[in-house]
């Protein structure tokens, strides 16, 4: 039989606001959830549950009764955040450990407890490390994740054991709400009159499962261990991250970039052995004069090697303007994504992308990764939004597919205006840019309907490939049926 | 570029194959980079590792043409007008336009220090710079000690007048008013005295993607 260890931690809202140094906590006070368009107690504290009130009740209820209460919602994301944290911290009890969302953790102790001296200095040393944390805890120690859970939640004191192999016995003891089932079996059992769990064990699972359903005849087998319950385990999100602390300020760029250096190469040799990289990296420079000075560089691809790490952060680096130095440093990645190794030698195509990411990460670190793109073929007749501009990074390749229509390599958006000298369809001379031009070969006219479901403008739009004497082969633009003829370049053919 | 090489059958065997063709295309790849000019017609040869000005109403198609006979991706630099106005289905005529890497710039100096960068990058890209004023002698000095070091070629269309500069050649550029898709190139300056005037033309039908068959008529 394995030994399972369940920490629970009735007071988790509280514990935060009390590990945070606020002051409520002194006075009557209460954590709050809305449910239902009610704010309702969840926790409360010693002073108020003095005072009359119990979670479930409605806030104003507890306004009623306690004047002085002073409340604040809960935040379920930090809560679980602090519950993360220690999860890993649970790492020193035993190496298996599993999360009991909201408020609890599961460890598998199998051969853990003798380095303890044994599981009640266990089940001790885990409530007295929590208490340092300033965390309150409960533990149950049984054969079986679910005993062990009923345990912590609902035994008498604040450590319980069911010694090996007495975990029925133990159990037996506990109310039916220790099962954990759902609200309407427990109140079902107790309308029959059973408020135990050892009065379950004195019925035949036949007639239980018959009359309660499958799900209670399970959970009864699983907390006596007649079916497995593993307990998984889960491995903690990994943080791709170091700091450095100096005695004394560094101000010199050459002594910053060494402890970039070192930083960096723990980093990447981090995210190597867990064939990870990361698109991002931030580098924090804490000055002791002006606080915390965060830089950030990123990669069109995910990076794990420390020199372009390094090179990246030189531009930023250098800007950044130190009087009295900094004495702590952190540099952490962000983006992780896993990456696949390859073979960089052999094969034109993988060292030809390698390149090419590598000179939009120098250039987007400069000037910005917005201003890095590459063409992105748009399937539309207008000339434009017969393609797009888009970030290179974050679409590194893509494939073009060849339009029909002749189109110019130079297309000015809005067009520009062109002024008419000798009038004619198109015009035999005009001027553009300063610069007249006598019309020659003419082509067209290409007549385009705009878009009328999403364009505000809606006038027709004939298009001239205009050859002119001047060499200059121009795209010209008018609008038919548009009282004032004027005409526009709507682009250059080169 | 990009040799994807479909053999249907036994995918072990062919994995063989492919990785042996692979290597050779490498090998032959990288022999084409080592050569150290671009020809871009019969006689018209540009220098790789080296900068080239171009002037003239056709200077953009100059840089076009020029980086179709290249290989490698085509970095283009310039201020928002200059690249905003790049169209992407009026290129793929010449070039495939999923090798234009394009850099949008705010101020000259970044697109100075981009097009360095670019230049001294390991691709050996073709680097296409669009700026207002010319190049002085001290940038373009700098443009030219980088396209050494990184084996690319440099193109910079210039707006205005040029003035003094390290580039290897300067080139006139304009269309020809007598055929369509015709230019003349005059190059005005060449530091190894190939001077001359070339009147090229682009026989390449529509869709010929990264092909350009140019005819020499003229050469002085």
């Amino acid at each position: 039989m394995p030994r399972v260890l369940s920490i629970w931690l009735p007071q988790l809202p509280l514990d935060r606001l009390v590990r945070k140094g606020d002051p409520r906590i002194d006075g009557a006070f209460a954590t709050i959830v809305e449910d239902k368009n009610a704010w309702r107690i969840t926790h409360t504290n010693a002073i108020s549950k003095k005072a009359g009130i119990e979670s479930g009740q409605s806030l104003a209820d507890a306004r009623a009764i306690c004047p002085d209460l002073l409340t604040e919602p809960c935040d379920a994301v930090r809560e679980e955040a602090l519950l993360r944290t220690l999860w890993r911290w649970a790492d020193v009890l035993s190496p298996q450990v599993a999360l009991d969302t909201p408020d609890g953790l599961i460890l598998n102790i199998d051969g853990c407890a003798h380095l303890f001296g044994g599981e009640e200095a266990m089940a001790d040393y885990t409530i007295t490390k929590l208490n340092d944390l300033r965390i309150t805890s409960r533990i149950g120690i049984a054969d079986t994740k679910l005993a062990a859970r009923g345990l912590a939640r609902f035994g008498a004191k604040s450590v319980n054991i069911a010694q090996n192999g007495q975990t029925v016995e133990t159990v037996a003891k506990l109310p039916i709400a220790a099962l954990g089932l759902s609200h309407a079996i427990t109140t079902d059992l107790a309308r029959t009159g059973i408020t135990y769990i050892g009065q379950l064990n004195k019925q035949k699972s036949s007639e239980l499962s018959r009359r309660f359903g499958l799900e209670l005849t399970k959970t009864m087998s699983a907390i006596s261990g007649q079916t497995p319950d593993p307990i998984i385990r889960e491995i903690p999100d990994s943080v791709y991250a170091a700091r450095m602390t100096l005695p004394d300020p560094i101000g010199l760029l050459e002594d910053i970039d060494q402890v970039l250096s070192r930083l960096a190469s723990h980093v990447c040799n981090k995210l190597k052995n867990d064939n990870k990289g990361a698109r991002q990296f931030n580098f924090t420079v804490r000055c002791v004069d002006t606080g915390d000075h965060t830089m950030t560089i990123g990669f069109a691809q995910p990076c794990l090697d420390s020199q372009s790490v390094i090179r990246q952060f030189n531009f930023p680096l250098s800007k950044l303007k130190i009087d009295y130095g900094a004495d702590w440093f952190r540099l952490s990645a962000h983006y992780i994504e896993h990456i696949q190794f390859k073979q960089i030698s052999m094969g034109e195509r993988s060292s030809y992308n390698d390149n090419r990411y590598k000179i939009i990460d120098i250039i987007g670190n400069r000037v910005g990764f917005d201003r890095v793109r590459v063409f992105k073929p748009h399937d539309s007749f207008l000339p434009e939004y017969g393609y797009q501009q888009v970030e290179a990074a974050k679409q590194p390749e893509l494939e073009w597919t060849n339009g029909e229509r002749l189109r110019p390599i130079r297309l000015f958006n809005p067009p520009e205006y062109a002024k008419v000298e000798t009038a004619g369809r198109p015009p035999k001379r005009f001027v553009w840019r300063d610069i007249t031009f006598d019309t020659k070969i003419t082509k067209g006219p290409e007549r385009l309907t705009p878009r009328w479901f999403k364009d505000k403008d809606l006038r027709t739009r004939d298009y001239w490939i205009v050859q002119t004497e001047q060499g200059q082969r121009l795209w010209l633009l008018t609008y038919p049926g548009v009282s004032k003829k004027e005409w526009y370049v709507a682009g250059d053919f080169g | 570029m990009q040799n994807h090489i479909q053999i249907a059958g036994k995918p072990e065997v062919f994995a063989k194959v492919n990785a042996l063709r692979k290597g050779l295309m490498t090998c032959i790849n990288y022999t084409k980079l080592m050569v150290s000019h671009v020809e871009i017609a019969k006689g018209l040869r540009l220098r790789c590792g080296r900068i080239h000005e171009v002037i003239g109403p056709g200077a953009d198609m100059f840089a076009v043409l020029a980086s179709a006979k290249r290989e490698t991706d085509i970095i283009w630099i310039g201020l928002p007008q200059a690249i905003q106005t790049l169209c992407a289905t009026g290129l793929e005529k010449y070039v495939s336009p999923d090798r234009f890497i394009l850099v949008e710039t705010v101020s000259r100096s970044e697109a100075l220090w981009s097009a360095e960068h670019a230049l001294r990058a390991s691709g050996g890209y073709t680097v296409v710079v669009n700026l207002p004023n010319a190049l002085t002698l001290e940038e373009s000095r700098r443009f030219q000690l980088a396209a050494e070091k990184g084996g690319g070629i440099g193109l910079i269309p210039v707006q205005g007048t040029v003035k003094t500069s390290a580039a290897q050649t300067r080139w006139f550029c304009r269309p020809l008013a007598d055929k369509t898709n015709a230019w003349e190139w005059t190059c005005i300056k060449g530091k190894n005295g190939e001077m001359g005037t070339w009147h090229v033309e682009n026989q390449g039908g529509v869709n010929a993607a990264s092909v350009v068959h140019l005819a020499t008529a003229t050469s002085a």
